[in-house]
């Protein structure tokens, strides 16, 4: 256990760090900073005097350890537009996107859960075609397309759910259902699957054999064959999330981070585009990083591969 | 954009044990729509009634047929009076040439590393290993919309960035199934025989390794499609005037309230696909388990 | 089984549950006006929100010395009770007495002096420096007497003091810009009392003065929304979640206007929509814009009549100058390019450019406009690739000498002077794409007295130069809409400067 946990979280801070990369070169991609930063009718002089100044005339590998260095102090400079630190814009909008993923996985995964499973019991059964069919339909419909339809019915004819303005639960309800209805097919097809091999296991058959019915003997036996990967799949569609947000905080103008990173992009306000980046990416490592662990714990089986 | 199962579950359910309840409708269906996606396609200027560029602002917003318009443009006209089936029929090449497109590059660097990766073993397949694990960690939106406002947006540049993420489910399976071909029998033969490693798996791995491949390839070409509309809506898609279908929906959006049905046709169009594809591939897998598969 | 389908029914039944506890909608009901906006203000400090939302924002928790009128553009005593002209280039103003900003500081003549003087020093890169840029020196003759010594003949300078808010010196230096920018405080008829979400909250200011042009609000809560997608505002708009939007398209007014809850009001403005174009070669040296028979082309292909017809709307009318018609020396009587796209294709053959050419084609406002734009190039061969971005970055490229071919839109600042989008555009600014020292002569002359008929005359001459060498792509006049709801009343400007502080429910 202590040697796997070791070579995993060894095994994160080498991703992180090629993220890292990745996010510097991205940026010294966009662009001179230096010129960005002068702005309108700058002097060639003051140019140079910024670019000696932050030392972006130095070779790139020195710059990059000293961008990883202050990276590592949470300093990863500041935005053009909104002229503040980046990563206080990323704090600052981090948390209601994580609200949103978190209750969108949780979602997807309470509506899965009950479909896939009353799918698995009878492959090819009527519940399983109409299970199949909604996970199709959620695959096939892009999120956009069922915020619009959201927005139609619940918002307009109904008036049960607000449509912008706010942060807590009853403003992020929409978005999130947008969302899961998206990463719910991959729950499904994964629960199913559990559960058609659990019905194929001995130990249904054993329990089927003495006499035993109902859906109790299915439910706990299944349950915990399908948590697993449920487990890894859900922490994965989490991450999706949590980039995939873009798309509902601009409809359902929500001020997180992806709406945050669209706008950057509009502005050409790359540190803030990076930042973003690394900040979700590295999010997602530590939480994958999590769902391995909790998998261990739940599997003692598992190895890392 | 169904998940890339991650690596630590220590199998693919996804691919080898689902079993879906009959190959046939769903097979035929989808590829039927596929089939007739790719006709529209190349048969585009036969098809089409009307240039899919010609604007005319006199003629703007004509309900379809079905809702009171005229024959003359079945599926009505948008918010510059373009024909909407002219867009529409030639769309569709733009929506098959980035789901073709993105597979095929993808395919290439994800089986190239996966044979790699499969039949080297040791270190190459750790670094692999650890490459896929990057790429699963850098999130598929931002990033692609982050590397489309940086690099600008063409086709080309489209299919290039969306290569670049999907590319992890062609890894996981052709490395998955050049391990286990490492030592067939047939393998070991043509080793014998003094053959290269380049014509082995030209000759005899890789036509061994088609049926999972197609059925992943389908997947991804799906996954391709929706994220192309999905950049498409956030503007930072195809350019206008190009007619892809994400690109009709992003234009017609601010109609959706008033004029639904502007963005319901492209919108139909892409879930048609998208879904043929997905039953398609679902259908192939079905029948590969059912030969018995790989 | 029976227990997983109950399951699946008593979530939706929580769903449903939270959301019977329906939230307070904006409006009459708790005295608050939420407003949305399309764009993010990036700073509370009006120096560094640019953009019509920064003038909003700097209209409400800021007070300028001079007010002008924002429907018949006199000016008024605002922070200053008045004004006079020592000689040509030095200006008295008195200030009124009493007034205090927002955390009880005094207004006084050492607050003018540090707010001019902040603005114009190229250091502090404020956005819009050219309204202070033209002040050499600020001089303090007692606490409510100040004198500004311009640094040359300056005939707008009036308009120019009408756009700078007063900032608090003692306060602002105190606890810093970085500060500042999220606590602003000013003298305005609105004070910020906070952030949520995305939404910032003003609140009336209690002790705003009595007596001038600005008037202590009827509604005490502004909330300041932004909304990127104009969608969302229309269905917002639809439900009663908001109460006032603008910038919404022509065909979403028109069909909002048919519901009973909102009122929908088209309202002209300064703005003008246009293209600029590269002629100077400054973003491709040699490209085909430095042709004029290729810009002259692009003049011809574009039927800016349909255009501002259909999808502007409204009020709409094609110019065919590079200023508003309403603008003083705005000449008319210039070179006219009707719509003829023979004559565009014929010119670009002539041109050497008979298979037509590729470009990018930058735009940020109208997207539908951007489209049918580029449409009509694209009809004439000009194959015209859409690069959509924010204001912002879109004339930072310009700047930056990325961008040749812009879809382009100026409101002038409200300025009633054809001197508002030259100085702009013209005159080696750095958004003047055509660089050419005839014109920039004329404006010259024209920006140096005050003598009517002279800068009449002078203007003249720039335009015609102007439109003879087809510099820009002049397309149409731009009214907005300004869609509210119904129980909500208060004027719509000539000038897009809203005066919130005006509003009240029915």
């Amino acid at each position: 256990m202590k040697n796997f946990l070791i070579r995993r979280v060894l095994m994160a801070l080498m991703v992180l760090l090629t993220i890292s990369f990745i996010s510097f070169v991205m940026l010294k991609v966009s662009g001179d900073l230096a010129i960005s930063l002068a702005g309108e009718n700058a002097g060639a002089d003051y140019v140079d005097f910024l670019r000696k100044t932050y030392g972006w005339d130095r070779p790139l590998y020195i710059q990059y350890g000293d961008w990883l260095w202050n990276a590592l102090h949470g300093n990863l400079g500041a935005s053009f537009y909104y002229g503040k630190q980046v990563m206080a814009l990323v704090a600052e909008r981090m948390p209601v996107t994580l609200k949103l993923g978190a209750l969108a996985t949780g979602l997807a995964i309470a509506a899965a859960i009950p479909m896939g499973m009353a799918a698995g019991i009878r492959p090819g059964s009527l519940v399983d075609r109409i299970v199949l069919f909604i996970a199709l339909l959620g695959g096939a419909t892009p999120i956009f397309w069922t915020s619009f339809l959201l927005i139609l019915v619940l918002g307009l004819n109904l008036r049960w759910l607000p449509i912008t303005g706010g942060t807590d639960m009853q403003h992020l309800i929409m978005p999130a259902l947008a969302l899961s209805f998206y990463s719910m097919p991959a729950i499904i097809r994964i629960v199913r699957s559990g559960m058609v091999d659990v019905m194929a296991s001995d130990y249904i058959r054993t329990a089927r054999a003495k006499g035993l019915r109902g859906p109790a003997i299915y439910f706990r036996h299944a349950l915990r064959n399908t948590l697993v990967p449920v487990v890894a799949v859900a922490s994965v569609q989490f991450g999706f999330l949590l980039g995939g947000s873009v798309v509902v905080e601009n409809i359902f103008a929500i001020n997180g981070i992806g709406y945050l990173t669209w706008e950057a992009i509009n502005q050409n306000d790359y540190p803030v585009v990076q930042a973003s980046v690394l900040t979700v990416s590295a999010a997602y490592v530590v939480l994958t990083l999590f769902a391995d662990l909790v998998n261990r714990a739940i599997d003692p089986r598992i190895r890392l591969e | 954009m169904t998940a890339s199962t991650p690596l630590v579950a220590d199998d693919q359910p996804s691919l080898s044990r689902s079993r879906l309840p009959t190959a046939g409708p769903g097979l035929w269906v989808g590829g039927a729509i596929l089939l007739l996606t790719v006709l529209l396609a190349i048969f585009a200027p036969l098809l089409a009634p009307h240039s899919p560029y010609a604007q005319s602002l006199a003629e703007r917003l004509i309900k379809p047929v079905f809702m009171g318009g005229t024959w003359d443009h079945p599926l009505g006209t948008d918010h510059l009076g373009r024909d909407v089936l002219s867009r529409l029929i030639y769309g569709s090449r733009m929506s098959l040439a980035v789901g073709f497109g993105t597979i095929l590059i993808s395919a290439v660097l994800g089986i190239g590393l996966g044979l790699a990766a499969g039949f080297r073993g040791g270190r190459t397949d750790a670094f692999v290993v650890f490459l896929l694990t990057v790429r699963l960690s850098l999130p598929i939106m931002l990033a692609a919309i982050a590397l489309n406002g940086l690099l600008g947006n063409s086709l080309g540049l489209m299919m290039l960035i969306l290569a670049f993420f999907l590319w992890d489910q062609f890894l996981v399976v052709s490395r998955a199934l050049a391990m286990r071909l490492k030592n067939a029998e047939f393998v070991l033969a043509a080793r014998a025989a003094g053959f290269s490693d380049f014509h082995i798996i030209v000759r005899e791995v890789l036509p061994n390794m088609t049926g999972p491949l197609v059925i992943v390839a389908t997947l991804e070409m799906a996954h391709a499609i929706m994220l192309e509309s999905a950049l498409s809506f956030l503007g930072l898609g195809i350019r206008p005037p190009a007619a892809s279908w994400g690109l009709m929906i992003a234009e017609a959006k601010d109609f959706v309230y008033f004029e639904a049905w502007l963005v319901n046709i492209p919108g139909f169009a892409i879930f048609t696909l998208v879904a043929g594809i997905t039953l398609f591939g679902e259908g192939l897998r079905t029948v590969f388990e059912n030969a018995g598969g790989r | 089984m029976s227990r997983m389908v109950s399951a699946a029914v008593s979530l939706s039944l929580l769903a449903a549950s939270v959301a019977a506890a329906t939230p307070a909608f904006a409006g009459k009901a708790d005295d608050t006006l939420v407003a949305t906006f399309a764009a993010q203000l990036p700073s509370l400090d009006r120096f560094y929100a640019p953009g019509r939302e920064g003038f909003l924002l700097g209209l409400l928790i800021y007070d300028t010395l001079i007010y002008r009128d924002t429907q018949t553009f006199e000016l008024k005593s605002l922070l200053a009770t008045d004004w006079k002209w020592i000689d040509e280039k030095t200006l008295e103003l008195h200030l009124r007495k009493g007034v205090t900003f927002h955390n009880g500081d005094p207004f006084t003549a050492k607050d003018v002096a540090y707010t001019f003087n902040f603005a114009a020093d190229p250091k502090n890169k404020v956005f819009d420096r050219i309204t202070s840029a033209w002040i050499e020196r600020v001089e303090v003759i007692d606490d409510y007497t100040v004198r500004l010594h311009a640094s040359k003949v300056t005939p707008l300078a009036l308009q120019y003091i009408v756009q700078v808010p007063m900032m608090p010196a003692d306060h602002r230096e105190k606890i810093g810009l970085q500060a500042f920018s999220e606590q602003p405080v000013g003298t305005g008829p609105y004070k910020v009392a906070g952030k949520k979400g995305s939404d910032i909250v003003f609140e009336r200011f209690d002790s705003y003065f009595d007596g001038g042009p600005k008037t202590k609000p009827e509604i005490k809560t502004l909330v300041y929304r932004t909304v990127p997608d104009v969608n969302t505002q229309v269905a917002e708009l639809a439900r009663g979640g908001v109460d006032w939007a603008w910038y919404i398209p022509a065909d979403q007014a028109e069909r909002l206007a048919a519901i009973p809850t909102v009122t929908v009001v088209n309202a002209p403005t300064f703005r003008i929509g246009f293209l600029t174009m590269d002629a100077a070669g400054l973003a491709t040296p040699d490209g085909p814009l430095t042709d004029t028979r290729v810009r002259q082309a692009i003049n011809h292909a574009i039927d800016r009549q349909a255009i501002a017809k259909t999808l502007i709307g409204g009020s709409a009318e094609p110019i065919r100058s590079a200023c508003n018609p309403i603008q003083f020396g705005c000449e008319q009587d210039v070179k006219d390019y009707a719509y003829e796209p023979q004559r565009a294709k014929q010119l670009l053959a002539e041109a050497g450019f008979a298979d037509g050419f590729d470009i990018d084609i930058y735009g940020f406002r109208s997207r539908p406009v951007a489209e049918a734009i580029v449409g009509y190039l694209g009809a004439v061969g000009i194959r015209a690739n859409l690069v959509w971005q924010q204001y912002s970055a879109v004339v930072q490229q310009r700047r930056d000498r990325k961008a040749a071919l812009v879809i382009d839109d100026f409101g002038s600042s409200g300025i009633a002077d054809a001197g508002a989008p030259t100085k702009f555009y013209f005159n080696g600014a750095p958004d003047d794409q055509s660089r050419d020292a005839e014109v920039d002569a004329w404006l010259e002359e024209a920006g140096s007295t005050n003598d009517a008929d002279s800068r009449k005359q002078a203007f003249s001459a720039a335009f015609k130069r102007i439109a003879d060498q087809a510099y820009w792509t002049p397309l149409f006049t731009m009214p907005i809409n300004y869609v509210m709801s119904a129980e909500l009343e208060g004027p719509v400007p000539k000038d897009e400067n809203v005066e919130f502080w005006k509003y009240h429910w029915k």
